[in-house]
């Protein structure tokens, strides 16, 4: 025993001291244990905070590809847009600078306080947009001025640039922000929000190819976003430019001759089937899409019953009318149902069960042939050969000149037509029966039967070329040989009987397509009016501009030596030979003509 | 108890232990202050990269080096005293730090949204920091005095309940809730060492843990914030929750060996809040990884175990409790301080001993370490006086 009072208090000092020893070693060791699950067990995790703290990644812009026709005249390009920025911490009294730069460039006291209010947001180290689309004047003006103006900076950026503004506006397509819809169609592609992507025509159809890959630039930024370092850049890789099979100078005929209409005009090459020009109109100029609309500019553009934003040469679907006699005549041949001397009697009208299919022409045309017929368009005729043929076998002609199904042009939103058939109509009709009398107005292109202009250009080029159905093209990048969807199959002597009929459409007697002779060259035809409102047929002065028919024609030329096809729909135009007939022959006329005067100036193209 | 009363007797002619100069100056600590060495060198290297290196902080690089060399001197000066003297002037001490506290009450700067420092002209002392110190030695000398030996009543904690209040109240009201919590905690190890009986023990814990909800309502709002965004950061990330966040991230990712010398991307970005002063250790963390902060932390283990092996081998009452007082006062810093940086305390502003940049921080410590030396100067195990 212990009997000195303060040794007795050491021992039970000692043991406290051992307690409190053995507690803050515990403490010691639970904060290293700590440490370990900070720094060894979760290190990865805070490695990536602390990088998503420093690194900032700055996307590169990639060029897109510009857009050539075939001659390399750039129908699509990019332009610098200059843009005023202000740095606020290099610029001192950033309201007295904007009210000074007004002299330079417009910018109305609301914009400045808008500008004003953003600086107060964002760190007076980041360029602050003050305004952008600056015009020469304004770029100039502010560059001579820079020296006094601290802080300004212009910057540039990429804006595409429709430089024939309306001219193939459907064709060409036009961007516009990304969208859930973009990014479920375009999966590989890695959208940013706000990126740009096209939204029509061949902007959208190529947009993989157009827009190649941003390059991005990691830079290292401290606490407060102002960049230190740059650690890693990766350069973009610009989208890869396109060469159009588009003819400008035959695409800008076209769309002049058809001013004021409401339609279609598609031109093919017969032999390579590249689309040589497509025209929808009314059209809308693609430069405001990037430049952005008013609301009511829009609302204008969506409620223009002419439906601007459509692309009616592969959107519209009409309903082809007599132009699909040629279909019917050929199947007939092809299948020995009649010869070429047998002989209809065409009173201006055919009663079948108790109901009258009129002849367009209703004093009718007498005793005709098939030559006959096709000049004149008589329809009892065609009724007959409907008879004769049955929906059945004019379905199958019908498909194998590529109706009712897409063309394979390769450009967004096309549609495919309506080729009926027995099993379709059970499909989808309440009447579930297929009549008799469908089989002749399907022969003479109307019913159900629909086709949009470019099936039709497509239909005019097979029987040009001597009956081969080729896949239509867009692009000429790299010269590859046309695709063949449907090889020949009809005899080469049917196929020259249809075409001498046509021949005597635009250059026979009482040929319908008259109106279409051009100077040039000689061009074979035929007329076709599709019906807007059925059974009783509206009178062609009816006040009324919607009721009245469509006006159709397909031609090609020259006509012994075909060369070009091409279909014109004019909405609204009444009969085909009055209305569309004139305006296919004068681009026929100015196509040869230019053609005519570049080779006796030995050059391979003029524009 | 009879011994206890002739003490005073003992006062009046303190020489009878007087152990020459020379002598005290052999027995004096050397490896505590290779201890103390290494863990300010390691400060520094933490602190050459939070500054900027040379480049850029130069003036606190030579600012910091200046505070140490004096800091050493003084440690020196102090644990070289003579035996008794610090028992003997420790009441004279405490009470004028109580006056300076409530001087600083009436009339202190205010700095930080606290009024903490008193303002004397040249200097800027701050008494809450004195009186962590003068508490110890208060406490170390009544229980000396008492000398009850052992088992502590109730009863007999209510002078040393008195000499804590006062001081704890006015640095609360400041309000510096971190400092308040040091000298409450040391002042509990100190009355714990004395001998308090395990059912005072447990009586007292219960009540302070039934006051606690009294005490939130008592917290200020700011203090309460920074409590809850001790458990929810990401509630607040920009704002109270930065701290902890950035803090944490910089710690983390350091990974076992960490980013290297002045490469801490936490750290030179900017990211860290008070990267030299109250987080200097994130700093560490991130450069040198858990093996750097595994090594600092091996070395306070062994200040910390030095200086309760000092307590135990003390002279008197006064020293083994004045070094136990001392020991946990620097245990109570690196771990609130270290709990903090890694987000297992709230944000309260400790700074980490020797290695935060601060004079004042600097020179408490080193006060404290010369008291320790002291005590050990004039411990049982150099003998050669038999006292009783």
């Amino acid at each position: 025993m212990i009997e000195n009072p303060q040794e007795q208090f050491r021992v039970d000092v000692r043991r406290r001291l051992l307690l409190l020893g053995g507690a803050s070693g515990l403490l010691l060791v639970g904060l290293g244990v700590r440490l370990f699950y900070l720094q060894v067990l979760k290190g990865g995790h805070y490695r990536d905070m602390a990088n998503d703290n420093r690194i900032s990644l700055h996307p590169i812009p990639a060029p897109r590809g510009r857009i050539f026709d075939r001659f390399g005249v750039p129908l699509v390009e990019n332009n610098p847009d200059y843009v005023l920025a202000v740095i606020p911490e290099l610029a001192g009294d950033l309201a007295q600078l904007l009210s000074r730069l007004q002299t330079y460039t417009s910018l109305s006291d609301k914009t400045i306080e808008v500008v004003l209010r953003q600086s107060r947001r964002q760190r007076a180290f980041l360029p602050l947009k003050v305004k952008s689309h600056l015009t020469w004047e304004e770029l100039s003006g502010i560059e001579v001025h820079l020296p006094s103006f601290p802080g300004v900076i212009i910057q540039t950026r990429s804006q595409r640039v429709y430089p024939y503004g309306v001219l193939g506006a459907h064709l060409l397509g036009y961007l516009g922000e990304v969208t859930d819809i973009d990014r479920e169609q375009f999966t590989q592609i890695r959208f940013r929000y706000g990126d740009l992507v096209g939204k029509n025509g061949v902007e959208r159809s190529y947009e993989e190819l157009l827009r190649g890959v941003e390059g991005v630039r990691e830079l290292e930024i401290n606490a407060f976003g102002r960049q230190v370092r740059e650690l890693h850049q990766s350069a973009a890789q610009p989208g890869q430019d396109l060469y159009l099979t588009i003819d400008l100078a035959l695409q800008r005929s076209c769309e002049e001759l058809f001013q004021g209409q409401t339609g279609a005009v598609v031109v093919l090459d017969v032999n390579s089937f590249e689309v040589l020009a497509m025209v929808s109109y009314p059209a809308y100029d693609p430069n405001e899409f990037i430049r952005g609309f008013t609301a009511k500019q829009w609302y204008v553009l969506l409620n223009n019953p002419g439906r601007p934003l459509s692309n009616k040469a592969i959107q519209g679907q009409y309903p082809p009318g007599s132009t699909f006699k040629m279909v019917v005549a050929l199947a007939a041949l092809q299948e020995g149902r009649i010869t070429p001397q047998d002989r209809f009697f065409c009173p201006g009208y055919l009663m079948r069960e108790s109901q009258r299919f009129n002849c367009w022409r209703r004093v009718g045309h007498g005793s005709v042939n098939l030559e006959e017929a096709i000049e004149q368009s008589c329809d009892v005729y065609f009724y007959r050969l409907g008879e004769k043929l049955g929906i059945d076998i004019i379905e199958k002609y019908a498909r194998l000149f590529g109706f009712g199904e897409s063309s394979g042009v390769g450009l967004h939103g096309e549609r495919h037509g309506l080729v009926p058939s027995r099993t379709w109509k059970r499909k989808t009709r309440k009447e579930a029966i297929w009549y008799p009398g469908e089989n002749l107005i399907t022969a003479i292109g109307q019913g159900y039967l629909t086709a949009t202009p470019l099936q039709l250009a497509c239909m005019t080029a097979a029987i040009a070329n001597g009956g081969t159905l080729y896949r239509p093209s867009m692009i000429r990048n790299n010269a590859v040989t046309p695709v063949i969807r449907q090889p020949v199959f009809v005899r080469r002597e049917h196929i020259n009987i249809i075409k001498q009929c046509m021949e005597l459409v635009v250059n026979g007697e009482h040929g319908t397509g008259r109106a279409a002779k051009p100077a040039e060259v000689r061009v074979a035809g035929k007329t076709g009016t599709s019906q807007v409102v059925r059974q009783q047929r509206h009178d062609d002065r009816s006040d009324e501009r919607r009721f009245r028919d469509h006006a159709l024609f397909v031609a090609y030329a020259p006509a012994d030596r075909p060369e070009i096809a091409l279909a014109i729909v004019v909405e609204h135009g009444g009969h085909g030979g009055q209305t569309a007939a004139p305006i296919a022959g004068k681009i026929i006329d100015r196509y040869f003509e230019r053609q005519r005067l570049q080779q006796g100036r030995g050059v391979d193209h003029v524009l | 108890m009879f011994f206890n009363r002739n003490e005073p007797l003992l006062l009046i002619s303190p020489r009878l232990e007087l152990v020459r100069l020379t002598e005290r100056f052999s027995r004096f600590p050397w490896g505590l202050l290779v201890l103390i060495t290494t863990v300010f060198t390691i400060g520094m290297v933490a602190l050459y990269s939070a500054v900027g290196g040379m480049v850029n902080g130069a003036n606190f690089i030579i600012q910091q080096s200046i505070h140490f060399t004096v800091a050493v001197i003084l440690m020196v000066v102090i644990a070289l005293g003579e035996s008794k003297f610090y028992r003997r002037h420790v009441y004279f001490v405490y009470a004028i730090t109580l006056i300076l506290l409530l001087l600083v009450m009436l009339s202190g700067t205010v700095g930080m949204g606290a009024r903490r420092w008193l303002d004397l002209g040249i200097v800027r002392i701050q008494p809450s920091e004195m009186m962590k110190l003068a508490l110890i030695m208060a406490l170390s000398r009544y229980f000396h005095d008492q000398a009850v030996t052992p088992g502590l009543r109730l009863v007999d904690l209510s002078v040393p309940i008195l000499l804590i209040l006062p001081a704890l109240l006015m640095i609360i009201r400041q309000p510096d809730l971190g400092t308040a919590v040091v000298v409450a905690a040391t002042g509990c190890v100190v009355i714990f060492v004395a001998g308090i009986t395990w059912k005072v023990l447990l009586i007292s814990v219960t009540a302070v843990l039934a006051s606690m909800p009294l005490v939130w309502n008592w917290l200020h709002g700011y203090q309460r914030q920074r409590i809850l965004t001790l458990f929810f950061p990401e509630q607040d990330p920009l704002g109270t929750g930065y701290h902890i966040i950035q803090s944490k991230i910089a710690v983390g990712s350091g990974g076992l060996t960490g980013k290297g010398f002045m490469a801490g991307s936490q750290n030179h970005l900017h990211f860290l809040p008070e990267r030299h002063t109250d987080f200097i250790f994130s700093v560490l963390a991130e450069e040198w990884g858990f093996v750097g902060v595994l090594a600092l932390i091996t070395v306070y283990g062994l200040i910390i175990f030095y200086g309760l092996l000092i307590a135990t081998m003390a002279r008197d009452r006064f020293g083994m409790l004045l070094a136990s007082g001392i020991t946990s006062l620097f245990a109570f810093h690196v771990m609130i301080n270290i709990g903090m940086v890694v987000g297992l305390l709230p944000v309260v502003g400790i700074p980490l001993p020797l290695v935060s940049y601060g004079g004042s921080s600097m020179l408490t410590v080193m006060v404290s370490m010369g008291l320790l030396a002291h005590v050990s100067v004039h411990s049982k195990q150099h003998g050669s006086y038999n006292y009783n």
